[in-house]
C-alpha cells in the first residue's frame, strides 16, 4: 500500500527528449504466438493468428495495421491478458500478461469510449484508482492532472452523454492514463470518430505519449493514422492472421498535422498500400 | 403554427386527452344507464356523484361516513401491500445476484420461477392462509410473490446486459467481484431495476386488493365484496374502485420520481 502511494507521488509528466536516441530495452515479446477460435460446429477451427513474433521496446509507439479480421485486435487482447494464445508466449518484462494485469500496469482505450454513464467525466476518470484504493486526496490531484492532459478540464462535472464522441474518447483516455500504466493499449479508439476530430486526437495523442513516455500499442485499418502516429507499424494480414512486414518510420518528432502533406510521408503510405497488394 | 401543434401533441397534452376522453365515455354511458336502469340503486353515477360522496356526511356505517370506511380499509391494504412489495422488491434482487454469481443457481432456479408465477393468486391464496393462519401474513406474503419475479428477472436482464468492453474494463483494471458488482453491475442494471418495480408495484397493491376479497378482517377488497354483497352503499364501491386506480397509477409514479433521484444522469438531462 505505501509503496503504491510513494509510486505515484513520484509520478511526473516528463517530456520526452528526441535528441536522446530511444530506448532499445525490449518491454514485451512475443514468440510464436498463435490463436485459434473453435468453430461453432466443432469441424474446422479458425486461425486467427499463426506464427507470430514481435519484440517491442519500451517507450516505442507501434501500430499493429491490417484489415478487418487480421487478428491485430486478437493479438492485443493477448497482450492484455483479455485472450489465452492457444500457442506461443508473451513476456511483458519477463513476466507473464497475467502478472503484468494483476499488478494494474495496463491502460485500455477501446473503439467505444466505454464510460460509466452513471458517473460525471472526473469520477469516471477517477474510477480506476479507486479500484487500486488510493487516497481520496491522491485521486483528485490525479484526475485533474489527467484532464488537463487531455483539455477537458471545464468538463470535470458533465456526464458522458453531455459530451461529443470525441470528448467522450478523450475521457477514456484519461482514464486509461489516471492509474500511470505502463504500458497503453489502443484497439482502435479513432475509428468512430469524423476526420477533423481524429485529426486533433492524433495531434494530442502524440504530445500525451511525448509528456507521459508510455509504451504504446496501437490497433488500427487506417494506414495514414498509423504512419503519422507510430515509431513502427507492424503489417498483418488476414487467414491466417500474421505479421507481414515491420516497417520502421523514420519520420522526424515532434510531429504535426502538416507533415502529411510532406512526400516522405506519403512514400511510407505507398509503401504500406503496396504490401497489402502483394498478399 | 408549429409550436402550437407541437404543445397540441405534447406529452402532459395526451394524457389530457386520455383523461377527458375516458370522462366522457364514462359520462355518456352513465346517463344511457340513468334512463334505462331497472335496479333502484343507482348502479353507474355520474363522475360528480362520486367525487360528492367523498365530502358527504352519510353514514355508511354505525360510526363511519362512507369516506372514513374506504381510507382506514385503504391504510390497511396499502400496508400490506407496501410489506409485502418490499420483501418482494429484496428476495427478488438477491435471488438475481445470486443467479447472476453462481450459474447453477441460474440454471436450476430460472426456468422454475416462472411456474411460481403461472400458479393462480387466488388459488395460492387460501393455502398460504392455511399455512399462516394469520390475514396480514398472508396477503404480504402474496404481494411479496407477485414482486419478487418481475424485480428477479429484470434485474437478471441488466446483469446481463452490461456492455463487455465494460467487464474488459474492470478485467483489465483487476477488480475484485465486490467491486465489479458495486461499481459497474449494480449501477449498470438500475433501469432493469425501476422497470420491474414499476410492474410489480401496481401488481402488489391488486393482489392485496384481491385476496382481501376472499379473506375477512378489513381491506379495501373486503370493503368492495361487501358493498355489492350487502349493497352497503354504491358510492362505497365506486370511492374504493377510483382510489384503488389512482393509487395504482400513483405507485407507477413513484417508481419513475424515485429512480430520477437515483440516476443522477437523468437529472442533468431534465
Amino acid at each position: 500500500m505505501t509503496e503504491k502511494m510513494i509510486k505515484q507521488q513520484d509520478f511526473e509528466f516528463v517530456e520526452k527528449d528526441f535528441s536522446e536516441p530511444a530506448s532499445t530495452k525490449i518491454k514485451i515479446k512475443i514468440e510464436n504466438v498463435g490463436v485459434k477460435f473453435q468453430d461453432k460446429n466443432g469441424i474446422e477451427p479458425v486461425i486467427a493468428l499463426k506464427d507470430v513474433n514481435l519484440a517491442i521496446k519500451e517507450g516505442e509507439f507501434i501500430s499493429l495495421l491490417g484489415p478487418s479480421g487480421c487478428g491485430k485486435t486478437t493479438l492485443l487482447r493477448c497482450i492484455a491478458d483479455l485472450l489465452h494464445p492457444t500457442s506461443g508466449k508473451i513476456t511483458i518484462d519477463g513476466q507473464s500478461p497475467r502478472d503484468i494485469r494483476l499488478q494494474k500496469k495496463f491502460g485500455i482505450v477501446f473503439q467505444s469510449p466505454v464510460l460509466y454513464e452513471w458517473r460525471t467525466v472526473r469520477r469516471n476518470v477517477c474510477m480506476p484508482m479507486e479500484l487500486l484504493g488510493l487516497p481520496k486526496k491522491e485521486r483528485t490531484a490525479m484526475v485533474t492532472k489527467t484532464l488537463e492532459l487531455v483539455g477537458l478540464m471545464e468538463f470535470g462535472h458533465k456526464y458522458p452523454h453531455e459530451l461529443s464522441g470525441g470528448m467522450q474518447q478523450r475521457v477514456g483516455i484519461a482514464r486509461a492514463l489516471a492509474i500511470n500504466p505502463e504500458l497503453l493499449l489502443m484497439d482502435e479508439p479513432f475509428s468512430a470518430l469524423d476526420e477533423f476530430t481524429k485529426e486533433k486526437l492524433h495531434v494530442d495523442l502524440l504530445r500525451i505519449w511525448r509528456k507521459t513516455n508510455k509504451t504504446i500499442i496501437f490497433v488500427t485499418h487506417n494506414i495514414q493514422e498509423a504512419v503519422f502516429l507510430s515509431d513502427r507499424v507492424v503489417v498483418l494480414s488476414p487467414r491466417p492472421g500474421r505479421v507481414s512486414s515491420v516497417v520502421d518510420i523514420k519520420l522526424p518528432r515532434p510531429r504535426a498535422l502538416s507533415l502529411k502533406n510532406t512526400p516522405e510521408f506519403n512514400d511510407y503510405v505507398i509503401k504500406i498500400r503496396n504490401s497489402f497488394e502483394g498478399v | 403554427m408549429n409550436k402550437a401543434k407541437k404543445l397540441l401533441l405534447s406529452k402532459k397534452m395526451i394524457i389530457l386527452y386520455w383523461v377527458l376522453g375516458l370522462i366522457a365515455v364514462w359520462e355518456v354511458i352513465a346517463s344511457i344507464v340513468a334512463v334505462t336502469k331497472r335496479s333502484p340503486e343507482n348502479v353507474l353515477p355520474h363522475i360528480y356523484q362520486v367525487i360528492a360522496s367523498v365530502f358527504s356526511n352519510t353514514m355508511a356505517g354505525p360510526t363511519k361516513t362512507i369516506t372514513q370506511i374506504v381510507i382506514s380499509n385503504a391504510g390497511m391494504t396499502l400496508w400490506r401491500a407496501a410489506v409485502g412489495f418490499l420483501i418482494g422488491m429484496a428476495v427478488g434482487y438477491i435471488l438475481a445476484l445470486l443467479m447472476s454469481l453462481f450459474k447453477t443457481v441460474e440454471k436450476v432456479a430460472f426456468p422454475y420461477l416462472m411456474i411460481i408465477q403461472m400458479i393462480p393468486i387466488l388459488g395460492i391464496a387460501p393455502i398460504i392462509l392455511a399455512i399462516t393462519k394469520d390475514i396480514d401474513a398472508s396477503r404480504i406474503i402474496i404481494a411479496a410473490i407477485l414482486t419478487f419475479y418481475p424485480v428477479s428477472t429484470n434485474v437478471l436482464a441488466g446483469f446481463k446486459s452490461v456492455q463487455q468492453e465494460k467487464l474488459d474494463l474492470m478485467f483489465s483494471l483487476a477488480a475484485k467481484r465486490k467491486d465489479v458488482y458495486m461499481k459497474l453491475m449494480v449501477p449498470a442494471s438500475m433501469p432493469y431495476f425501476f422497470t420491474g418495480l414499476k410492474i410489480a408495484a401496481p401488481m402488489a397493491i391488486t393482489a392485496s386488493i384481491l385476496v382481501d376479497t376472499l379473506q375477512g378482517g378489513g381491506g379495501l377488497g373486503c370493503m368492495l365484496s361487501q358493498s355489492l354483497k350487502h349493497a352497503m352503499s354504491i358510492y362505497v364501491f365506486w370511492q374504493i374502485a377510483f382510489l384503488s386506480a389512482i393509487v395504482g397509477i400513483l405507485s407507477f409514479c413513484l417508481m419513475g420520481v424515485i429512480e430520477k433521484i437515483l440516476s443522477p444522469q437523468r437529472k442533468a438531462k431534465l
